[in-house]
């Protein structure tokens, strides 16, 4: 049994040309991800009552399950209350009508929630208690010092830790094909139900996820040497 | 149709998938045993810039954490037998299936592992060898009685959470067929058509047992954290 080159080629195309619902599966978690994270990584370091403590005891639990089993659960309960639930909302829409990539998206938004407030709050305790009192010193109040403060110095430290959470949301997509989502991994395996030729199918997904990581990587690398340059024409 | 939860299939599932968790430690314990040993020889090919194996070695950590687990776990499933039969003409057809996933995860910790090692021991400030070198100590003591204590401080933080992703990883290996927690409840599921008390039941399971290593990677933390001590 050799590995056929035709084969790579073809699982290639077909991988990247569901390229984009992997690109959802991953923008919209991270977006969604950042902002939410970042209201609660705030609420958790200014120590709000109550629901810092609560969103803190969640995110630990939360984190605690894997993504796969979480995946499970949440198309289970789809499949199983999707058409209860839009009856109770009067939605004239049955399950057919709706794309299951919403599930893969909400369980990897959730999971993003969760990353991002982690990294968030790691880097707002890495920024030194000093600043803010001084920001409140020259009468500055709490959102103008966090805006003109504390974000500017947040973003270079945030890069390589928002980075590897990237990272993982992407590998995180590739498990919604156990829920039956198209996206690049099973892309590129549609070839291979035709041929067996699933080795091949699998080399070309990992070829497809590996650029696209390396890319985001030097991103990555790119936006944090442009984040020090800045810190250092200030000084 | 009914009811999609009851408390009684619940707790009828608990005896039938918690003797399962042994295959997932199983899968942890071996993958971090290989991933030490990879993971250290990986370090010091990195650390000492030997020629040739450093570049393979950059290319096999950047693999590994560029492409998803499942897909890794795949390549190994299929790849493997076609790689040993071309070159060895073994046929491992007749292998369980869990030992790819121990292969995969060995090699999967063995890149991550490596670098954290190597960033932990890259930490260790340089003086700290030369002090070694100039009270007449070889390299070897050196590593061993002067920079390694150190390292392991700094490692143990990145260690504990990759500990614990590994732990979590574990879950994908019924996606090929094993038969851990997640593929008895797939079977479970298949018998009563009743699946979804064990996927919750799963979920907690992860869950204390991920918060229960957290807290045990906190106090090795806290524990090993000395330094403040010293300098007051």
């Amino acid at each position: 049994m050799n590995i056929s080159w035709d084969y790579i080629l073809e699982s290639l195309k077909s991988g990247l040309q569901y390229f984009p619902n992997t690109l959802k599966l991953v923008m919209i978690p991270t977006f969604l991800g950042l902002i939410i994270g970042t209201i609660i990584a705030f609420v958790q370091t200014f120590k709000i009552p109550v629901i810092g403590k609560l969103s803190r005891v969640l995110i630990t639990l939360y984190r605690g399950i894997p993504i796969v089993v979480a995946l499970m659960i949440y198309n289970l309960l789809f499949t199983l209350k999707f058409e209860a639930v839009a009856r109770f909302f009067r939605l004239n829409i049955s399950i057919a009508d709706v794309d299951q990539i919403i599930v893969g998206i909400f369980a990897l938004t959730l999971m993003s929630i969760c990353l991002m407030t982690e990294s968030i709050r790691g880097g707002l305790i890495a920024i030194d208690n000093g600043q803010f009192e001084a920001g409140y010193s020259i009468g500055l109040t709490r959102m103008q010092t966090l805006r003109r403060i504390i974000i500017p110095q947040l973003i270079p430290i945030s890069i390589p830790p928002l980075t590897n959470n990237v990272i993982g949301i992407i590998k995180g997509s590739s498990i919604t094909m156990a829920i039956g989502i198209t996206e690049v991994l099973a892309g590129a395996l549609i070839p291979g139900s035709k041929s067996y030729s699933f080795l091949e199918g699998y080399i070309a997904a990992a070829v497809i996820y590996w650029m696209f990581t390396v890319i985001l990587e030097q991103l990555s690398k790119y936006l944090e040497l442009r984040g020090k340059n800045f810190k250092r024409s200030l000084v | 149709m009914t009811d999609i939860f009851s408390w009684n299939r619940f707790f009828d599932n608990i005896p039938k998938i918690l003797p399962y968790l042994s295959v997932t430690v199983k899968i942890v314990l071996f993958a971090t045993v290989f991933g030490i040993i990879l993971g250290i020889i990986t370090a010091i090919i990195r650390i000492n810039k030997i020629p040739v194996l450093n570049q393979i070695m950059g290319i096999y950590i950047s693999f590994m954490r560029g492409t998803p687990m499942l897909v890794q776990m795949m390549l190994v499933y299929y790849g493997l037998p076609v790689i040993l039969e071309g070159l060895f003409q073994w046929n491992i057809n007749r292998w369980d299936k869990v030992l790819f996933v121990y292969i995969t995860f060995a090699l999967n910790q063995g890149a991550f592992l490596s670098e954290i090692f190597r960033s932990a021991i890259l930490s260790v400030p340089s003086g700290q060898s030369e002090a070694g070198y100039s009270v007449g100590m070889t390299r070897i003591q050196t590593f061993k009685n002067i920079v390694l204590p150190q390292a392991v401080r700094v490692a143990l933080p990145g260690f504990g959470t990759d500990f614990i992703g590994l732990f979590q990883n574990t879950s994908l290996a019924f996606l090929i067929g094993v038969v851990d927690v997640m593929g008895r409840a797939k079977t479970i599921g298949t018998a009563t058509k009743h699946v979804i008390e064990a996927y919750i039941f799963i979920a907690l399971l992860f869950t204390v047992v991920s918060i229960v290593m957290q807290l045990g990677f906190f106090s090795a933390d806290k524990k090993l954290n000395y330094k403040n001590e010293v300098s007051v």
